[in-house]
């Protein structure tokens, strides 16, 4: 029990300047039945007829809205617990702090402004989420990106396909779109895979099976020269940086609906970083005099699936979304004439073997 | 409700409606949506402070007294001190598999799959301290005075053992988990005891062990059984089957799999049906006795009822799952004996300052 108070003068209060209330002191689990009486700006609870000690009003803490019956704790005593059980008085409701519902910033601006405030707060992180990655990736210095590369892929892709008559191939067709870039690193991989990819670090790795597929070199020269867009562009090291901002920032969303929006936010910018390489692709076969014509039939082929080997050709669409679009952007950037093919046939011919003495050297081994 | 017309009052009622909850459901994920997931640490306080106080314990409601920002902080330190690290060395595994060491890849995983799996430990322990650490019940609370590295490897190695057993003495390592869990446990100024056994779930669970194998075999033969007539109706190897054909073993293909794990989640839920009620039949705090009385069949209900609800609504429903959850919970829990509330009194335990972080970095549940 609570010890009486000293100066308890409280007795025989008129019943409609308080209430009678549920106590609990927090210290015994002891259920006691007081009448709530108001004295100044401070409550007193009195049971039996004893009034217990004075209780400051300011350090009521307010219970829940959400809770059904209005109750108060204590500033400093957990545990201590004044229930209203039924109805509290309007004229004592007035000097009481009011509950709290969705928390402390909803509770004072009101739900739907809250919601309003929240959304553009919202909008405004999500567009700064998704644009800094392409000023950060900028600044990221190239050793940094290499030095990613190498902890994120190894030497993936360094040890392509070897024959030489074919690596000699590869460059000419590689100094060929791309004069001006000494440092450029292609190889070819032999997996049967229709795609091309660019990995951390600025190496473009080209699969066999796109060699393959793939009908004149200046089909490969289109392809390849879009991923140089992408290395020019570092959209590798931006998608890194954005894939990371948006898992940071998604990442309080339970579960799947943080995975799906970001999916869709990345698929999302990844088309405008897709219609950029293309659009430096374009201007890179152009200077090299190198037909676009045959590009945009590859890309028309492979938005169509290739006989019997969608899902190898799938691989591409999967990373360089296909539509009807990038094959017409192609077409009309064609001239007139004065273009030449990309490699002489003897060259080509080296080129769709530059796997021919290689095994697959990737053992996909888990 | 059901509860009031019974002649013996239960100790556990459950006094929440959808209808009430509803508001806060919807609210609550307008919220989560717009602050792109971070209300949803205040949006699960707010479902529990709601559930809670719809719970009646003999006399009085119970009081969920976490806040959102504990949960928030419990996830942020969970972040940076276990999601984070795991993702650069994950980062750092792929560049080991890319240039061939399996070897160390593998050494690498095992090793973290052990820490996780002491870590899981942990966080399951410390999720029910601070669970009880803010339920309230006339004024006084739950806790522990242990952190929860000790069940942590009590957890890590029992867990081994289940796994080395081909998880034959899995039921025999969740009954000693259980108990260990709620030895340390207390509300107030008493002690939960426990002594769940697993003799009594055994067999159940070779129930649950074997029937994957007998329903495999069973399709097997069934395979075997349509192919069969499949030939007897002219299908020659090699030619395309017709397209009736085709349909009618797609179907079949539908049908096995239901099948299959529809009696596999039966037989499952019969299992944990009966781990429960041992579980927290064997569980007593002061002179109260604790009972579960949700039957197979109660389980069945519950999961197949949320999975519609989250299907039907596609996915919507989804917000509803926590309430169905607890209620079922509560609906079916029993206790027996009494309390002597004049000497109950506050838990002297340290209450712990963040919410369940490392649980949630887990996504694992926490009884
Ligand atoms: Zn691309």
């Amino acid at each position: 029990m609570s010890a009486p108070s000293e100066g308890g003068a409280a007795t025989g209060a008129a019943p409609d300047d308080g209430a009678t209330v549920w106590h609990y002191d927090g210290v015994s689990a002891l259920r006691r039945r007081a009448r709530l009486l108001v004295e100044g700006d401070a409550l007193v609870l009195v049971e039996d007829g004893v009034a217990g000690a004075r209780v400051p009003i300011a350090d009521l803490v307010p219970g829940h809205a959400d809770a059904g019956a209005a109750s108060f704790g204590l500033k400093g005593r957990p545990g201590w617990r004044i229930d209203f059980a039924g109805p509290v008085p309007p004229a004592l409701r007035a000097r009481l702090p009011g509950a709290v519902r969705y928390g402390g910033w909803v509770d004072r601006l009101g739900l739907w402004r809250a919601a309003t405030a929240f959304a553009a707060v919202a909008a405004v992180v999500v567009v700064i989420v998704l644009r800094t990655p392409a000023m950060v990736a900028r600044l990221v210095p190239a050793s940094v990106e290499r030095q990613l590369g190498e902890t994120m892929v190894g030497d993936f892709g360094r040890r392509g396909c070897t024959d030489a008559a074919g690596r000699a191939a590869l460059a000419t067709l590689a100094h060929r779109i791309d004069p001006d870039a000494p440092r450029l690193e292609v190889d070819v991989v032999k997996l049967p895979m229709v795609n091309a990819v660019t990995l951390p670090g600025g190496r473009i790795v080209v699969f066999d099976g796109l060699i393959q597929a793939a009908r004149s070199p200046d089909e490969v020269a289109g392809v390849v020269a879009h991923e140089i867009g992408h290395v020019r562009h570092r959209d590798v090291m931006e998608g890194l940086l954005r894939q990371f901002g948006l898992s940071v920032l998604l990442g309080g969303m339970e579960g799947h609906v943080g995975g799906y929006t970001n999916t869709i936010l990345a698929t999302a910018y990844s088309h405008d970083a897709e219609a950029k390489a293309d659009g430096y692709a374009i201007q890179l076969l152009r200077d090299a005099k190198v037909s676009p014509l045959p590009t945009a039939t590859f890309f028309d082929r492979l938005g169509r699936g290739g006989p019997g080997k969608a899902e190898r050709m799938l691989a591409y669409l999967a990373t360089h979304p296909v539509s009807a679009d990038r094959a017409r952007r192609f077409r009309q950037s064609a001239l007139a004439g004065g273009y030449a093919p990309a490699l002489a046939p003897a060259q080509w011919q080296a080129l769709r073997g530059i796997c021919r003495g290689d095994t697959d050297r990737i053992d996909w081994r888990f | 409700m059901t509860d009031e017309t019974r002649a013996e009052p239960r100790a556990f009622r459950f006094r929440g409606t959808w209808q009430d909850y509803a508001p806060i459901a919807f609210t609550n994920l307008l919220l989560t949506i717009v602050t792109l997931g971070i209300y949803s640490f205040w949006g699960r306080a707010r479902t529990r402070r709601y559930l809670w106080s719809r719970t009646i314990f003999i006399d009085d409601r119970l009081e969920w007294t976490g806040t959102g920002l504990e949960l928030f902080v419990g996830y942020i330190l969970a972040f940076l001190f276990f999601v984070l690290p795991f993702g650069i060395i994950n980062l750092v595994l792929q560049g080991v598999l890319m240039r061939g060491h399996q070897g160390a890849a593998a050494l690498l995983v095992g090793v973290l799959y052990l820490i996780a799996l002491f870590l899981i430990g942990v966080a399951r322990f410390r999720a029910l301290r601070y669970r009880l650490s803010r339920t309230l019940w006339h004024g006084i609370r739950g806790g522990s005075d242990r952190q929860g590295v000790a069940y942590g490897w009590s957890w890590f190695w029992r867990s081994l053992v289940a796994t080395l057993t081909a998880y034959l003495m899995m039921p025999w390592s969740m009954a000693r988990l259980w108990n260990e869990r709620w030895n340390t446990m207390s509300f107030g100024s008493l002690h939960f005891r426990s002594d769940a056994r697993w003799q009594p779930v055994f067999g159940r669970f070779m129930l649950f062990y074997l029937a994957p194998v007998v329903l495999f075999f069973a399709i097997l033969a069934m395979i075997a059984i349509g192919i069969g007539a499949g030939m007897m109706a002219g299908i020659k190897p090699g030619a395309p089957p017709p397209a009736g054909a085709i349909v009618t073993f797609a179907l079949l293909g539908i049908a096995f799999y239901l099948v299959f794990f529809g009696v596999l989640g039966v037989i499952a839920a019969a299992f944990f049906s009966a781990f429960f009620r041992e579980a927290v039949g064997a569980t007593s705090l002061g002179d109260l006795e604790f009972g579960f009385e949700a039957r197979t069949m109660d389980w069945v209900k519950l999961f197949v009822g949320n999975y519609a609800l989250v299907i039907f609504t596609f996915g919507v429903g989804y917000i509803f799952v926590p309430y169905r959850n607890w209620a079922f919970f509560i609906r079916h829990l029993a206790a027996y004996g009494s309390v002597a509330i004049d000497t109950l009194t506050q838990s002297q335990t340290r209450a712990p300052g963040q919410g369940e972080g490392l649980l949630d970095a887990f996504d694992v549940g926490a009884f």
